[in-house]
């Protein structure tokens, strides 16, 4: 992405949450509660992200014509109303927020009330107008996929209304890890501690250690091959499959220095008539998912063909079931032992 | 926002990680999301028995314990028969032994730690006392044989509640002897209190979510990497060690402690650090790994409830600033710890501010922020447009978005200025320095000035730079200065019922600009602002700072 993108990305989410860094997920939603527009103008904005929805809907009239369908956490209800543009019989749009006011306004606006039903609640509580739907319809993803993400609640929707032939939009989603090389950075984040103003902060460095970061990594720090760690198929994956504890083996395309491995995902609309694909990794565009950033403890020198291998562990943190533990292992086997890296990292996303 | 200032040469990779949690992952990402909102459980972090390192959770520090040290907690536990509170007692022994510099205490006998000295922790909040409970749950789920599950249900049920009894003694007995020890009430540790946080209204939450916000590294990190911010206080401080030297400072929201550590290398006698998060915690490790334990004394606590050490301070010192300067509220506090606490002649640091406010106009901003939601994807939102007024917005302002020279409205002088005096109308006038379509909005900053006694004046009118040039620490977070992370709050105009008329260089704009706070107590901020122009240019707008 251009700096110009990246600024302007920034600067669409620089509202109240900005000083709100770091802050509690309850407080976070406490305090941008009211500031509607910046999210949801994030979220519209993120033109990949809606684009492939409009595309995978508009380019698919003929799956979508007389269809029910349903909507999961509809927000401004924008994916509702490429559905009813699409044609379908009627399209029910749920959603939790508050939004869902507005959503109703803007759907009346834009000629669609009698197409569109919306209901403000838990999916596992409302009520739907229908017994089935045909095809769902959600954009489920948060950060590392799955971070907040609503996939358990589209999986309820999808065991509970949807019909035995029917469709999922998005229907695919593969996460992937590959290894950079980010000194400057690294040394922005963990190394900032050792020395702050002349002191010691190294209590801090240990929290920072834990805490992924969602950034935007340049495809040039990449040191080597991306590996694709599991795919879910929205069709058969259950909430179960969402702890996963899976390998991983990358390749050095160049000799350089590791100093984090990185993930990202793709995303799938394989339901459409010619399948819809995007990407949010560090090759793509630029999306408001960024990539996600786990530094490594040690700092591995890695020369070209030469392979890390380890395994990715993640899974909801068993108090607080939003926060996701994730163990990343690794192996650097090789003969120099003054090269020689083995070890297992922590990180939590809270 | 240290690092994003930068912005040419670093220019993605420093929005800290949870600015962008905050735009979260969904359309529906707001107050309520998919799922209950549940009380967030604060975990402590867990501190490693025979390190000071920080362990996610209590089964990889004790994983590292059984590796490292040979300290099988879990094996001693069912060798020896301990119950809970003898588990108790084990920790903390263990705890103290390994700070007196043994780094293998002898656990051969339950003997060795009955004392029940034992069951005060040796280190406070130790989330390792308040997860062993976790541990033996898991212990009796791990050795339930499937074939007994239900007897068994029955059985754990039974011992769950033994347990929580247990805990609960023991979070009393804890409570007592720090009662003993302290004098004071510390009411993180009434029974039950982490088990269900009660029903609060809503300013309640407002106020404990504050606090919680402030516990992890990011907030902090932008902080201290603002350096505008942190290089202010430093060079206050070390270029004025006369005025420190064996005085007693008290910091109030002092955070990781970068300026009470700042004070002590300056020449403290003592330094009090009074902050009501989590962070404290951090702090308190921060100072003492940096050899600042004996003149620095970390409190948990807000400032108004807790007990300080001293009668008297000679210099309060803290960085208060919110957006808008008085977002947050925070400054309540400081003149509280000021009217109690500080010396007759006493200091603060910073000791003045000021208030300033601009003419905006901004046509491509507007557009961006408001016009999108007229066409988003062929659809019109305007709904969404319904509230975008009501809110001030905190953005970094470009200068060319600021039409005219900006206008003190309110001059702060920390020595004598009161709560009252935070709820205001002012009034201000300014001179358009070029010709506007439209008057978009009203930009807001202000100055900080570090003046180095209580007698100290700044000029009426005088900007940062003109302290700075005499000689004085002073900065400035307007937009002609570097950017600082409290940026600039825009308060955009709507005009939605009324039409936007051009107005020409020098007109001048006269008007009334008001702070009020949301409700009694609270931390929100409402900002008023009446303009006039001329006949057709003229209005009057609230809006809120949330």
């Amino acid at each position: 992405m251009s700096e110009a993108d990246a600024a302007n990305a920034s600067g669409v989410i620089a509202s109240s949450a900005e000083r709100m860094v770091g802050a509690e997920h309850a407080e976070v939603r406490y305090f941008t509660s009211y500031d509607h527009h910046g999210i949801h103008e994030e979220m519209l904005k993120d033109d990949v992200r809606t684009r492939s929805y409009r595309d995978s809907i508009y380019q698919n009239r003929h799956i979508f014509k007389d269809k029910v369908v349903l909507d999961v956490g509809c927000g401004t209800g924008i994916l509702s109303m490429f559905a009813a543009r699409a044609g379908a019989k009627h399209v029910i749009g749920v959603d939790m927020s508050s939004i869902i006011v507005k959503a109703r306004e803007i759907v009346a606006v834009n000629g669609l009330s009698d197409k569109i039903t919306l209901l403000q609640g838990k999916m596992e509580e409302v009520h739907l107008p229908f017994p089935k739907v045909d095809i769902i319809i959600s954009e489920w993803m948060g950060y590392f996929l799955l971070y907040e993400s609503m996939l358990d609640t589209v999986l309820y929707a999808r065991d509970t209304y949807l019909a035995a032939d029917g469709k999922i939009f998005p229907d695919k989603a593969t996460m992937y890890v590959a290894a950079i090389e980010d000194g400057e950075y690294k040394d922005d984040k963990i190394g900032f501690w050792d020395n702050v103003y002349g002191f010691n902060y190294s209590p801090m460095k240990e929290i920072a250690l834990t805490e992924p970061l969602v950034d935007t990594v340049e495809m040039k720090a990449l040191v080597t091959e991306p590996c694709e760690i599991i795919t879910f198929d929205l069709n058969t994956v259950t909430t179960a499959d969402l702890a996963f504890k899976v390998p991983y083996k990358l390749t050095a395309q160049r000799s350089d220095f590791i100093h984090a491995l990185i993930a990202w995902f793709d995303i799938d609309f394989s339901a459409c008539h010619k399948p819809i694909h995007f990407s949010t990794g560090p090759h793509a565009k630029y999306t408001h998912w960024k990539q996600t950033v786990f530094y490594l403890r040690d700092v591995l020198t890695v020369e070209e063909g030469e392979t890390v291998s380890g395994v990715l562990e993640n899974r909801p943190n068993d108090k607080n079931k939003r926060d996701l533990d994730i163990n990343i292992s690794y192996k650097f086997d090789v003969e120099d032992p003054t090269r020689f890296a083995e070890g297992s990292c922590f990180y939590r996303m809270c | 926002m240290a690092s994003s200032m930068q912005s040419t040469d670093l220019p993605v990779r420093d929005l800290p990680a949870d600015v962008r949690s905050v735009s979260d992952d969904s359309d529906s990402s707001n107050e309520e999301g998919w799922e209950d909102v549940e009380p967030e459980d604060e975990s402590q972090p867990v501190v490693g028995l025979f390190s000071n390192t920080i362990f996610p959770d209590l089964r990889a520090m004790l994983k590292e314990c059984k590796e490292k040290n040979g300290f099988d907690l879990v094996k001693i536990q069912k060798d020896l028969g301990l119950d809970f509170l003898d588990t108790i007692k084990l920790v903390n022994y263990v705890r103290s032994e390994v700070k007196a510099g043994n780094l293998s205490p002898d656990v051969s006998t339950k003997e060795k730690f009955a004392d029940d000295a034992y069951l005060k922790p040796v280190l406070e909040d130790d989330a390792v006392l308040y997860s062993l409970d976790d541990i033996t749950e898991e212990q009796n789920e791990q050795t339930l044989p499937g074939t007994e599950a239900e007897r068994k249900v029955l059985e754990l049920q039974e011992e769950l509640e033994r347990l929580q009894t247990q805990f609960s003694e023991y979070r009393l007995a804890v409570q007592k002897s720090l009662d003993d020890q302290l004098n004071q009430e510390d009411k993180k540790l009434e029974p039950g209190e982490n088990a269900k946080r009660p029903v609060k209204d809503r300013l309640e939450d407002a106020d404990t979510d504050y606090f919680t916000s402030y516990s992890y590294n990011t907030i902090h990190e932008s902080m201290l990497k603002d350096a505008i911010r942190t290089d202010a206080y430093r060079d206050f401080v070390y270029e004025n060690k006369h005025l420190f030297k064996d005085k007693v400072v008290l910091d109030v929201g002092c955070g990781t402690g970068i300026l009470s550590m700042f004070c002590a290398k300056a020449g403290a006698k003592k330094v009090i650090s009074v902050d009501n998060s989590d962070i404290i915690d951090r702090a308190r490790e921060i100072v003492y790994d940096n050899g600042l334990g004996d003149v620095i004394t970390c409190i948990r606590g807000k400032i108004e409830e807790v007990t300080l050490p001293v009668e008297q301070v000679d210099i309060i010192i803290s960085e208060w600033m919110g957006y808008a300067l008085l977002f947050e509220a925070m400054f309540d506090s400081v003149i509280y710890a000021r009217d109690r606490y500080l010396a007759p002649g006493g200091l603060m640091v910073p000791s003045h501010a000021t208030l300033r406010v601009a003419p905006y106009a901004d046509p491509d901003f507007v557009a961006s922020h408001v016009s999108f939601w007229n066409n988003v994807y062929g659809f019109k939102m305007d709904a969404m447009k319904m509230n975008i007024h009501d809110e001030a917005l905190v953005r970094h302002v470009p200068t060319t978005s600021i039409a005219a020279d900006s206008a003190v409205f309110l001059s702060l002088p920390l020595h004598t200025i009161t709560v009252d005096e935070l709820t205001f109308l002012k009034d201000f006038k300014v001179t358009l320095s070029e010709d506007v379509d439209t008057l978009d909005g009203w930009a807001i900053w202000f100055d900080i000035f570090f003046m180095p006694s209580a007698d100290s004046t700044v000029p009426e009118n005088v900007v940062a730079a003109d302290m700075q040039k005499k000689g004085y620490v002073a900065f400035t977070t307007g937009p002609f200065g570097t950017e600082t992370h409290w940026q600039q709050t825009i308060c955009l105009i709507d005009y939605s019922k009324q039409e936007s008329q051009p107005l020409k260089k020098g007109q001048v704009i006269t008007g009334k600009i008001g702070y009020q706070k949301k409700e009694q107590g609270s931390r929100l901020l409402d900002l008023s602002i009446e303009w006039q122009a001329n006949e057709t240019t003229k209005g009057a707008q609230r809006w809120s700072l949330q």
